[in-house]
């Protein structure tokens, strides 16, 4: 086999993963430090991306308007992800997780009815600028350069939440909540402020990973089911809460379903719940996950 | 004193005579009729079943503003989503017939749904006139004479597509293909037939590989790699809808259909629209029923027309065929002289009937229409402000369907 397509396959193997790392980010993030399990978070990562799509259509005579798009989405999300924190979430902390569940997946049937009320059923399309029209050429294998694009972005983020987390005080304080909620309330440090910061940061990346989503294809409803899925793949193999672990594991999965595209077309998605099955049963927290956390 | 009473008797049982006479023909001119319509309003097929919700509400409006069917039953509408999920589509199903008391079910995007309300439709006795899913096994096995089709169904399209593939890959010295196919009921049995069908048209030709995608997927660039790493002659794909609009975009963007050529993969008028900026000119396309080609037909430039000044925007094919397939329902309610469910299913037996594609008749053996597949190279036109089709091929249903022999022995089997 030509080694051209192999690292083709690759490289469409780690777009992948990327999208997914970005959305699987976030969902990680809050349910590290919140312990709270947002199954409206592809929902969320939806509405991220008809924002983008709503500020390109204002900015589509700029050059410059698909970028643009997508960073005003991404802080737009970032400004719901606080109102719904503080309106929703903040009142289900202290509660199980069956009930946040059902707290969080009405939020699904009702962010799906507002997009509809909003945007309406059609499908929306970006035009993406000349820039990132074409393809690149790897190894003399064609790349959609949109893709190098979300690579950038995909380890642009792991690279500034890995900083966040393990250089800043405030990224030491979210890393000791995780352990002991109550050591760090005893050092007066608001808990309720550094949830309320984890919630927003965590839907401003679920916002530019939606808004970087939206050019790839159409935007439209039941895309948030089809991926919610995946990414919850990606936490269980990568472990909940190890910014890591989300990131090796939404490439094992962008690599699994690219190359098993490749030898074995008619079973990418199964190979990617046999890995995650086979992560359960060995290792319950997840590659990078500790035993506390499962 | 006894032809008094018997007068009198007479005379009371006229007045009650009459009173319910009077009452039933009102009440049989007030009755509505209920259309049930059950299409996938969200989801992966909502970008086509916006626009045939929207065409048959306007057939609807146009029917009505005539007294509705038969000038005394007007049409009252109710519209489910499938989700173009087959549990749902038949859960709405049930509910539009034994809650709302729907006579004719119109749908679906989904033909997985469409078989899975097909028994239900029949089971209860209620019409289904399957107007967009299009796969052969809604009508081909186990029939339904309750279940009509006014679309090209997948054999005939891929019967198209492969007459043309077959022209060109002579012209062209190709031998080597593979496929992507959403992979669920329509996808899988479209691309059974192409290939199939291609086996025997053009034996030689030589199936690589076969890609099957999910049905809703978003990102194709590992199939867009795997397949140009195959170096096929050529491609043909089954994909719809917001797959097919993604595919596009994402093949495009890889330079896919410069060095791979792209035959006859569904190109319908909602991605000639949706598309319009993005679509590669000169790919040779599909379509199922496209206006342009009918604006000849009174009734298509009169749809044309209604629903620009309705909606702004131009018919897709989906709309066309959901505009049809309510007025097919209407012209087999005036054949049967009648809205029993019953007599209408036999008054379209074998009914030729006025559509906005021309006059066009359901085979008796399958109660397939008789509607043609389009294929054209898509170009730009200086009449609309979307690419058309130009050197457009139109592949009559009669030339396209699959023997009746061969229906007669699948169900055999």
């Amino acid at each position: 086999m030509d080694a051209s397509l192999l690292i083709a396959q690759f490289m469409s193997g780690l777009s992948r993963g990327m999208m997914l790392f970005l959305l699987a980010s976030g969902l990680s993030l809050i349910f590290g430090v919140m312990n709270i399990l947002n199954f409206a978070h592809a929902s969320l990562w939806l509405v991220g991306a008809y924002l983008c799509y709503s500020f390109w259509y204002l900015l589509q005579d700029y050059a410059f308007g698909m970028w643009v798009s997508i960073a005003l989405a991404a802080l737009a999300l970032a400004v719901i992800g606080w109102i719904v924190e503080v309106i929703l979430i903040r009142r289900v902390y202290e509660r199980d997780l069956p009930e946040q569940l059902l707290l969080t997946y009405a939020m699904v049937l009702i962010i799906g009815d507002l997009i509809k009320v909003v945007w309406g059923v059609e499908d929306k399309l970006i035009a993406r600028p000349p820039l990132v029209e074409g393809p690149v050429f790897v190894f003399g294998m064609p790349f959609d350069s949109y893709f190098i694009f979300v690579i950038l972005v995909g380890f642009g983020v792991a690279i500034g939440l890995w900083w966040f987390l393990q250089k800043t005080r405030y990224g030491h304080i979210v890393r000791a909540a995780v352990y002991s909620r109550e050591m760090v309330s005893a050092l007066g440090i608001p808990i309720p402020r550094i949830y309320t910061g984890v919630f927003v940061l965590g839907l401003f990346i679920a916002g530019l990973a939606g808004a970087v989503q939206a050019p790839v294809g159409s935007i439209t409803l039941g895309m948030d089911m089809a991926i919610i899925i995946q990414a919850f793949c990606v936490v269980v193999i990568g472990g909940f809460g190890s910014l890591l672990g989300t990131l090796v594991g939404s490439i094992i999965v962008g690599e699994v379903y690219a190359f098993s595209i490749l030898f074995w077309p008619q079973g990418a998605l199964v190979l990617i719940f046999i890995v995650t099955a086979v992560v359960l049963i060995i290792r319950p927290w997840g590659l990078f996950g500790t035993p506390m956390r499962a | 004193m006894n032809s008094k009473y018997f007068r009198i008797t007479l005379l009371v049982f006229s007045i009650i005579l009459l009173c319910v006479l009077v009452n039933e023909g009102y009440a049989l001119a007030a009755e509505p009729y209920h259309l049930g319509v059950d299409l996938a309003i969200t989801g992966t097929g909502a970008l086509y079943c916006k626009d045939g919700v929207d065409a048959i509400k306007l057939a609807v409006e146009e029917i009505n503003a005539q007294g509705g069917f038969l000038g005394k039953h007007p049409i009252k509408l109710f519209i489910r989503d499938t989700h173009t999920k087959p549990d749902v589509a038949v859960r709405e199903a049930k509910d539009l017939i034994l809650r709302d008391k729907v006579r004719c079910i119109l749908g679906t995007y989904s033909s997985a749904c469409a078989v899975a309300i097909k028994p239900v439709a029949q089971e209860y006795k209620v019409l289904h006139i399957a107007a967009i899913s299009n796969s052969e096994n809604i009508t081909k096995i186990n029939f339904s004479p309750y279940t009509y089709q006014v679309v090209p169904n997948s054999y005939m399209q891929a019967k198209a597509v492969v007459l043309g593939v077959a022209e060109l890959a002579k012209k062209k010295g190709w031998q080597e293909y593979v496929t992507i196919a959403s992979d669920y009921e329509w996808g899988r049995s479209t691309q059974q037939s192409t290939v199939s069908l291609l086996n025997q048209v053009a034996p030689d030709l030589k199936l690589k590989k076969e890609f099957w995608p999910r049905l809703g997927e978003t990102q194709f660039t590992s199939y867009i790699t795997a397949i140009m790493g195959q170096k096929p002659d050529f491609v043909i794909g089954s994909l719809a809808s917001k797959d097919n609009v993604a595919w596009m975009q994402q093949a495009k963007a890889y330079g896919f259909f410069d060095k791979i050529p792209y035959p006859g993969s569904l190109i319908s008028v909602s991605e000639l629209i949706v598309q319009a900026k993005t679509l590669s000119r000169g790919l040779v396309g599909l379509c199922r029923a496209p206006f342009f080609a009918h604006m000849d037909v009174p009734m298509m430039a009169n749809l044309v027309k209604n629903f620009r000044e309705k909606y702004e925007r131009y018919p897709s094919d989906w709309a066309v065929m959901e505009y049809d397939a309510v007025y097919a329902l209407k012209q087999g309610i005036e054949k049967a002289g009648s809205i029993d469910t019953e007599k209408v299913k036999d008054a379209l037996k074998g009914m030729t009937i006025e559509t906005t594609r021309g006059k066009l008749f359901f085979r008796n053996i399958d109660n397939q229409l008789s509607c043609s597949s389009y294929l054209g190279v898509v170009a730009d036109d200086p009449n609309y402000p979307f690419p058309i089709y130009h050197d457009l091929i139109e592949i009559k249903g009669p030339d396209s369907w699959r023997p009746e022999a061969e229906i007669v022995d699948a169900r055999s089997k």
